[in-house]
């Protein structure tokens, strides 16, 4: 029985185990949604994937955005026509999406909202640390932070009743620890709500020109004063009394769980305050922590940034409480990076000066010992990865001329590693085409400026950045990887290519004309896995003036392999003819794929990992590699 | 250890290549103590995995168990689904845990294009004995092979594990867990492949 089915014919009060997204997938069924939207990003990506499947099942619209601010928009409109929506998207994605979340703070919400953002410590699978939290501080939103799966259910439910309540939407923060937990779910009763969308106009709420919004930054305020009020009251914000140290702990999120397992380990009770909702923060609840622990070092444990922490500071300050206050300001714990059990242990065992149970330096010095010892194992573009032969392609055409390469978000920034080593500078989703309009322009007698873009990737940003290089005469390359997929987080649909939703087939829009339209001339459709017509269209792009786009087509491979064996069908592997073979390292050293191995001064080529794309055969310059005969596949 | 409902806690890791099926050992194990009325946390991270990368996933059971993430020193059971993974996580073990150990070794990209040299097996398992004496071998590819594909090998992993006779589950909620995890076309041939490493480990324990 798959996950989806699972969560579908479980009955309410049973527990299924599920991935924190998929609780708060879950969460917003019970809930009642009728919308819901997203553009893919890890760690969000599971929210999204698993509302799709669920849509074929309840009675709610989903889609999959171009972009996450229009993702956020569809959510909007549809919470302002008194339905309940649920939008999801990696922290970074709230950057673009941040338009639109600071103004719809101001005209808020008629049906609850919950606006998830999953952030990522460590950054895991993203371009930097940032802490969502800000932004509730920022646009004047309430947070809600879960710290697991049952948690990520509850509280998404929880979430859209104190958006009913203020008539705001709700940010739900989650962290990269929260949302890929899994652990039994007690699910609970669906909501059926009686919907019927209403839109009253009223343009005093609803559009705000300057003369409105000055009213309306008014409302913004007032509703934080009952969400204070909210915070206060709320069962998510909760006191864990246990006998006495010389600690006491405010808490949130995953942070949560950290101390928990601390207490245990190092055998000490402690008085937590475990917040559910850090914004805004339940003040006369934390006067009276500080109050009843006066005696105590107060430590505040959080993701990230010293949020909570700095409130706290300034709720004692208010109130003339003389706590001792220790956290990150003091460095006892980092503001870099996730935190984990042991990075929480060892700050408590400081505070309470005693021996910790691990000894975190020694530890970390024998494994970097072992580390050091043996090969990393890096991510690498699969083998039949049709991002390879465009690199292997972009160098030969170049044959040694130095270009600036502006690279973006997705599996072809792997590209950065050698031997291709494509790939400069990148910022953020569509920065390829954004910084190839200055490059070509400051460089624009030194070097050519070619930038690497995939498919979703140019939907969702590279669109403005590439009509404005035409707007603007520049003279750049623009490589649209087109794998047909939203391939690294997990193979979401992109707008190139239909579908079946809930209810009808998505339109494929094809990126050749999109192109076209905004009258660029020299468009290139080429197949990913053609080397020698990629060279040729890489060359003509690099004597032409103007703007060039090349779109290399080719489906992810795993998404070919997928197909393959739904059909029963096989891969017919490649192999290296030994008596050919002449040690030349040509494609070992320049192709690079995973499949093909070095043994005894010849190439070789695993069976196993090859997933017969065929590249390689036609980059031998010995004509040394041919596909195996079909009978020989009995691997 | 005798079966027991009060566990405290029990750590157990799996390790391995992306691709060979990390994931899905660490959810069946933790299907099947839910199975066993047991608390159980996974903790795991996606994205940036492509087949290839380093994977690993942490399963928590016990009553006190609260955080995804297991604490230095805490790590009962390491299983390595490849030699080379299995020692690059085994800092978190403890003197009296158990390290179970697939001996097929899947390669780097660096070790097949001869840059750099892959650990014979008796250099990991000596860097293991570091920690722990209690060290386990099983060649889950041979025994996978017998159920028609190497993609059995986590399998054959989980019913090893199953075999040493350390968790707190019967060997029954593996073949339910399995049951209720995977398509029905894939039952025969993941129970087969549970069987085997079961009855491998079994018969290496005694």
């Amino acid at each position: 029985m798959t996950k989806i089915k699972k969560i579908v014919s479980t009955p309410p009060g049973k527990k299924i185990i599920l991935l924190g997204n998929e609780a708060i997938a879950r969460g917003a069924i019970e809930a009642g949604i009728g919308v819901a939207s997203t553009y893919p990003g890890t760690p969000a990506s599971e929210i999204g994937d698993t509302l799709y499947h669920l849509s074929y099942f309840y009675n709610f619209h989903f889609e999959y955005a171009v972009n996450e601010i229009v993702a956020l928009e569809i959510a909007a409109a549809a919470a302002i026509s008194n339905i309940r929506s649920l939008v999801s998207m990696k922290h970074v994605g709230l950057n673009v999406a941040a338009d639109a979340f600071m103004t719809l703070a101001y005209v808020g919400v008629n049906a609850g909202m919950v606006i998830v953002s999953a952030d990522d410590p460590f950054a895991y699978s993203s371009q930097n640390e940032q802490d969502n939290r800000h932004y509730g501080i920022f646009a004047g939103i309430p947070v809600i932070e879960p710290s697991n799966p049952q948690e990520a259910k509850d509280f998404t439910k929880i979430a859209f009743e104190v958006s009913e309540k203020l008539k705001e939407p709700v940010l739900l923060r989650t962290t990269t620890r929260v949302s890929h937990m899994s652990a039994p779910v007690t699910l609970g009763e669906i909501i059926k709500r009686q919907e019927t969308p209403k839109f009253i106009r009223d343009v005093k709420r609803f559009v705000p020109v300057p003369a409105h919004a000055r009213e309306l930054h008014k409302r913004v305020l007032e509703n934080l004063e009952k969400a204070k009020k909210i915070s206060e009251e709320i069962e998510i914000n909760r006191l864990i009394i246990n006998e006495n140290s010389k600690i006491a702990v405010i808490a949130s999120g995953i942070a949560i769980n950290y101390v928990l397992d601390s207490m245990k380990r190092l055998r000490v009770g402690m008085n937590v305050l475990a917040l559910g909702m850090t914004h805004p923060l339940p003040e006369n609840k934390i006067v009276n922590f500080l109050t009843d622990n006066k005696d105590k070092e107060i430590l505040i444990v959080e993701e990230l940034d010293p949020i909570v922490e700095d409130q706290v500071k300034r709720i004692a300050y208010e109130h003339k409480i003389p706590a001792r206050i220790l956290g990150k300001r003091d460095k006892l714990l980092p503001m870099y990076h996730e935190l984990n059990p042991d990075i929480v242990t060892f700050a408590i065992s400081k505070i309470l000066k005693i021996q910790p149970p691990i000894n975190l330096e020694a530890i970390e010095k024998i494994r970097t010992e072992i580390i050091s010892k043996i090969p990393r194992r890096p991510p690498v573009m699969c083998a039949g990865c049709p991002h390879r032969a465009t690199y292997f392609a972009v160098k030969k055409a170049l044959d040694g001329r130095d270009a600036i390469f502006t690279t973006d978000i997705g599996c072809y920034t792997l590209g950065i590693m050698p031997p291709y080593q494509i790939g400069d500078v990148l910022l953020c989703m569509g920065s390829s085409i954004g910084m190839a309009n200055s490059f070509s322009e400051i460089f624009k007698n030194e070097k050519p400026v070619l930038a690497f873009i995939g498919d979703s990737t140019f939907f969702h940003a590279g669109l403005p950045a590439l009509a404005n290089g035409v707007h603007n005469g520049h003279k750049f390359i623009v490589t649209i990887m087109d794998n047909s997929t939203t391939a690294m987080t997990g193979h979401q649909p992109t707008l190139n290519i239909e579908y079946q939703l809930r209810d009808r087939k998505t339109k494929s829009i094809k990126i050749e004309d999109v192109v076209a339209s905004m009258g660029i001339k020299n468009v290139k459709v080429v197949n990913s896995f053609v080397v020698k017509k990629l060279i040729d269209a890489y060359k003509e792009a690099l004597e032409y003036d103007g703007i060039s786009v090349i779109i290399s087509r080719g489906k992810c491979i795993l998404v070919t392999l997928r197909e393959m064996r739904e059909k029963g069908q096989k891969v017919i592997p490649f192999e290296v003819i030994p008596e050919k073979c002449t040690g030349c390292r040509t494609c070992v050293d320049e192709l690079n794929c995973p499949a093909i191995l070095w043994k005894d001064d010849r190439a070789q080529i695993d069976p196993f990992l090859c997933s017969g794309c065929g590249v390689c055969a036609q980059i031998c310059p010995y004509h040394a590699i041919r596909r195996r005969m079909e009978h020989d596949n009995d691997t | 250890m005798t079966t027991t409902h009060n566990i405290d806690e029990l750590n157990i890791s799996f390790v391995g290549v992306g691709g060979t099926g990390v994931l899905t050992a660490a959810h069946l194990l933790a299907e099947a103590a839910l199975l066993e009325n047991l608390n159980v946390v996974i903790g795991e991270i996606h994205g940036m995995a492509q087949r290839g990368g380093s994977v690993f996933c942490e399963v928590r059971i016990g009553e006190n168990v609260h955080g995804p993430i297991i604490p230095i020193g805490k790590l009962d059971i390491l299983v390595g689904i490849e030699p080379l993974e299995t020692l690059r996580y085994s800092y978190k073990l403890h003197k009296k845990s158990y390290v179970l150990i697939n001996t097929y070794t899947i390669p780097p990209p660096s070790v097949s294009i001869g840059k750099e040299h892959y650990p014979s097996l008796e250099e990991i398992e000596n860097t293991l004995r570091r920690f722990t004496p209690l060290i386990y071998k099983i060649n889950a590819a041979e025994i996978a092979k017998k159920t028609g594909s190497l993609v059995t090998m986590n399998i054959v992993m989980i019913g090893a594990i199953a075999g040493l006779r350390i968790l707190p589950i019967d060997a029954n909620n593996f073949i339910k867990a399995i049951k209720t995890y995977f398509p029905e076309k894939y039952h025969e041939q993941n129970i087969k492949a549970f069987k085997l490493g079961y009855e491998n480990m079994s018969e290496n324990i005694t």
